[in-house]
């Protein structure tokens, strides 16, 4: 396929996973400063972190509406959810050719639906259904994306693309994880990474704080963990190149094949011992390796042969 | 129950739907059975959803002139357009034969040039021609094929009868139209289609594909065939994507594209990949740098050479414009005669040739009763309507005129034919053309039953050009 069609995909599959992951995790945020309003600051401090945004002057006078504003409607950030929206629906306009009816449908319609709400037509109680719109048509794109286009390297692109994306959102909700931080924030930290009934499954009898963690960042079975994401990205790489898994045939297998290794053999001792913010800091700094090492080797500027 | 055709009156023109006496045409007696048993209620609430599958469908065209680089869908007129079968087969005829003709000039002036030492067109009118290519003198494409894709436009005068207004053969669009608009009508309102059988029109881009295949190098046994746009900010993006979704061939920018031995190749995840048609949908002026605009990025340096040296085919051929030249265009019923020995089957629109100083002295004494056009403009740019025209801007035209004759001519104002079409609440007659589509390859035409019909929306509007606030319509061509 074309490469610049592969770039596309990519981007397209990562803006739509990120406004997804931010939309929820606005939400998560809001609903969990009603109960503990003391904190609502610090979590929407942390929110920004997460963000990757710097925090804007009015965030004292009013945390969550300035929250709001510039997390998903601010278009100009490049990195609030209408942003990626837009961001996406740009990519898809590129490749539509590429596109099922469905799935071009369904990034058109989320583009057409977030770009006619402005905080103002939302509402303050609007908000919550407003984010869960967002969040269902994203999900919705990646059901399409499976069902609809056939699983060859444009579908593995689109594989790549989600999977670094939520990949760095987990690393970077762990990362803001204190040691002294109460019970509240560890359910938040699962709610916004959708992970409450699956650890909830999954746990011991006397499961703690740091045993959530660990399921967030070493589950191999949890589709939003960072191992999990970690092995389909080094799959999808490995069907793109044909190289047996377990070997490399470029600089992005060798990168992905480091991260899955150093996950698969880690356990809630090593994250213990790290610091859980200190390892989800240093797996995310290199998924971000990985993502620039696969633009170079698949979406060259200048083409090799 | 009041219906939305209790109030409609013919226009004063040829009206497609009715008598004299306001009756329905034979062929359309159906349709106005269905639409009388049809609430305007009703029928408003499928016009709004019918806007809004096309807009979240995104059945859109870039309007230039816009600042902001909205996407608008094209206004989508409802009621459809009947064509019976034996008017159908007239015009049908009269396509393939003009393409044919057609094609054979564009062979003749980049090759002998014998038509011009028959003075059967004026030597100066053809080398003057801003889309006459020096370059592609003596390079002759397979099969002798130019005009690949080509789209003819066609009205229908006061009496009835169809005359062609224009010939597209360069890179003709709305195709796109044609076949959404179909799909979203069937969808949205097969009531309309209640007792009709239209042709279908969906196996077109299989067709396409088929006759581009056909004009691969002759070497090349499965030919791998790419659409090449501009890019998303085109215009006619949206049908450059339906039809590479709809042939499964790839859609390339320039830039995905690069040259090696005058080999053409697309940029892919694993290397370069040999392509060997390219129906472009870049104007010759941007294919290449190297040999025409050079600041042009729309194309890819080098592509002109591969195509010299045979290696890739480009639909349609270098240098086609010659041939839809307004200034050229009233010899074409001379080169039919030429090239093919038959009569016209379908007539030309009356044309005064301003470089001819005696039909000039005519136009300019005549302005207020014809249309002046700019030989080179296309899309209704460029354009005069003597009727709606001041007389600030008629003098505005005369002086252009008499400082480069060569780049006008003037037609007398044709009262197209007149359709029903929704407006508002009512449904009034609007004037209609019609595009149909021929694809060429060798000596074969095939003009699939898919034609566009685009109405002026405009009460007593002559222009229905996207552009200029025209709109289209479902155009049903009926079987024998």
């Amino acid at each position: 396929m074309l490469s610049r069609v592969a770039e596309s995909l990519y981007w397209m599959a990562r803006n739509v996973e990120r406004a997804e992951d931010l939309a929820r995790l606005i939400d998560v945020t809001a609903m969990r400063a009603v109960d503990h309003a003391d904190d609502a600051g610090e979590r929407w401090l942390s929110a920004y972190n997460i963000a990757g945004m710097d925090v804007p002057e009015s965030h004292g006078l009013s945390a969550r509406s300035t929250a709001l504003e510039a997390i998903v409607f601010d278009v100009d950030s490049r990195l609030s959810v209408a942003a990626c929206v837009r961001i996406a629906r740009q990519n898809a306009v590129g490749v539509r050719a590429e596109l099922t009816t469905e799935v071009w449908e369904c990034v058109n319609g989320l583009y057409l639906f977030v770009e006619a709400q402005s905080p103002r037509a939302v509402g303050p109680d609007g908000v919550s259904t407003f984010l869960r719109s967002i969040r269902d048509t994203a999900q919705a794109f990646g059901g399409l994306c499976d069902a609809t286009l056939a699983h060859d390297d444009a579908w593995e692109f689109l594989r790549i693309g989600r999977s670094i994306e939520r990949a760095r959102m987990t690393s970077r909700v762990l990362r803001e994880i204190r040691d002294d931080d109460g019970p509240h924030v560890w359910q938040l930290v699962l709610e916004a990474c959708c992970a409450t009934a699956p650890f909830a499954r999954a746990r011991s009898q006397s499961s703690d704080p740091a045993e959530a963690l660990a399921f967030l960042a070493l589950s191999p079975v949890f589709p939003r963990s960072l191992r999990f994401c970690a092995r389909q990205i080094d799959r999808a790489l490995h069907r793109l190149s044909g190289a047996p898994a377990g070997t490399f045939a470029d600089t992005s297998e060798r990168a992905s094949g480091r991260i899955c290794a150093s996950l698969d053999f880690a356990g809630q001792a090593d994250l213990a011992r790290e610091g859980t913010s200190e390892f989800a800091d240093r797996i995310g700094a290199q998924i971000d390796e990985l993502g620039s090492s696969i633009v170079s080797t698949y979406f060259p500027r200048v083409p090799v042969r | 129950m009041r219906s939305i055709l209790d109030r409609y009156a013919p226009a004063p023109a040829f009206d497609e739907f009715a008598e004299a006496d306001g009756r329905p045409r034979p062929h359309y007696a159906e349709l106005a059975a269905t639409l009388a048993g049809i609430s305007a209620a009703d029928f408003r609430h499928r016009v709004t959803t019918v806007n809004g599958v096309l807009l979240q469908r995104g059945v859109t065209f870039t309007v230039y002139a816009d600042a902001r680089g909205t996407e608008r869908i094209l206004p989508f007129d409802l009621i459809p357009r009947i064509i019976a079968a034996s008017e159908w087969a007239h015009i049908s005829r009269g396509v393939s034969q003009r393409v044919r003709a057609l094609n054979a000039f564009l062979k003749d002036v980049y090759g002998e040039a014998k038509v011009l030492r028959d003075r059967i067109i004026p030597r100066t009118l053809v080398y003057s021609s801003e889309h006459f290519e020096r370059e592609a003198i003596g390079v002759r494409p397979p099969h002798d094929t130019y005009i690949h894709v080509s789209g003819i436009d066609i009205i229908r005068d006061a009496h009835g009868e169809y005359l062609v207004l224009e010939d597209n053969v360069r890179t003709p669009s709305g195709i796109s139209y044609v076949l959404e608009n179909r799909d979203v009508l069937k969808r949205a309102f097969p009531r309309l289609f209640d007792r009709y059988d239209p042709l279908p029109v969906d196996d077109y881009p299989q067709r396409l594909r088929n006759a581009l295949a056909a004009a691969a190098p002759p070497s090349v046994g499965d030919p791998t065939i790419a659409i090449l746009t501009p890019g998303i900010y085109n215009s006619a993006y949206f049908e450059h994507t339906l039809l590479a979704r709809r042939m499964g061939v790839e859609l390339v920018e320039g830039t995905d594209l690069i040259v090696r031995d005058n080999i053409v190749y697309m940029k892919t995840t694993r290397g370069l990949q040999r392509v060997d048609v390219l129906y472009r949908r870049v104007d010759d002026d941007y294919i290449d740098p190297l040999y025409f605009k050079a600041d042009s990025t729309l194309g890819v340096s080098g592509l002109f050479d591969a195509y010299r040296s045979g290696n890739v085919t480009l639909a349609n051929a270098v240098g086609t414009g010659v041939a839809d030249d307004k200034a050229i265009y009233p010899y074409v019923p001379a080169l039919i005669r030429y090239y093919l020995g038959e009569e016209p089957v379908l007539r030309n629109v009356e044309t005064f040739d301003c470089s001819d100083p005696a039909q000039r002295d005519h136009v300019l004494r005549n302005m207020p009763f014809l249309v002046v056009k700019r030989t080179a403009a296309s899309g209704g740019y460029g354009m005069l309507i003597g009727s709606h025209s001041t007389v600030g801007e008629r003098a505005e035209f005369a002086d252009a005129i008499n400082a480069n004759p060569r780049d006008f001519i003037a037609q007398p104002i044709i009262t197209l034919s007149a359709h029903p079409t929704v407006v508002g609440e009512e449904i009034a007659p609007r004037h209609i053309d019609l595009r149909p589509f021929a694809l060429l390859s060798g000596d074969t035409v095939d003009v699939p039953a898919v034609a566009f019909t685009r109405v002026a929306l405009r009460e007593g509007s002559l222009v229905v050009n996207s552009s200029q606030g025209g709109g289209s319509k479902d155009t049903w061509i009926l079987a024998d």
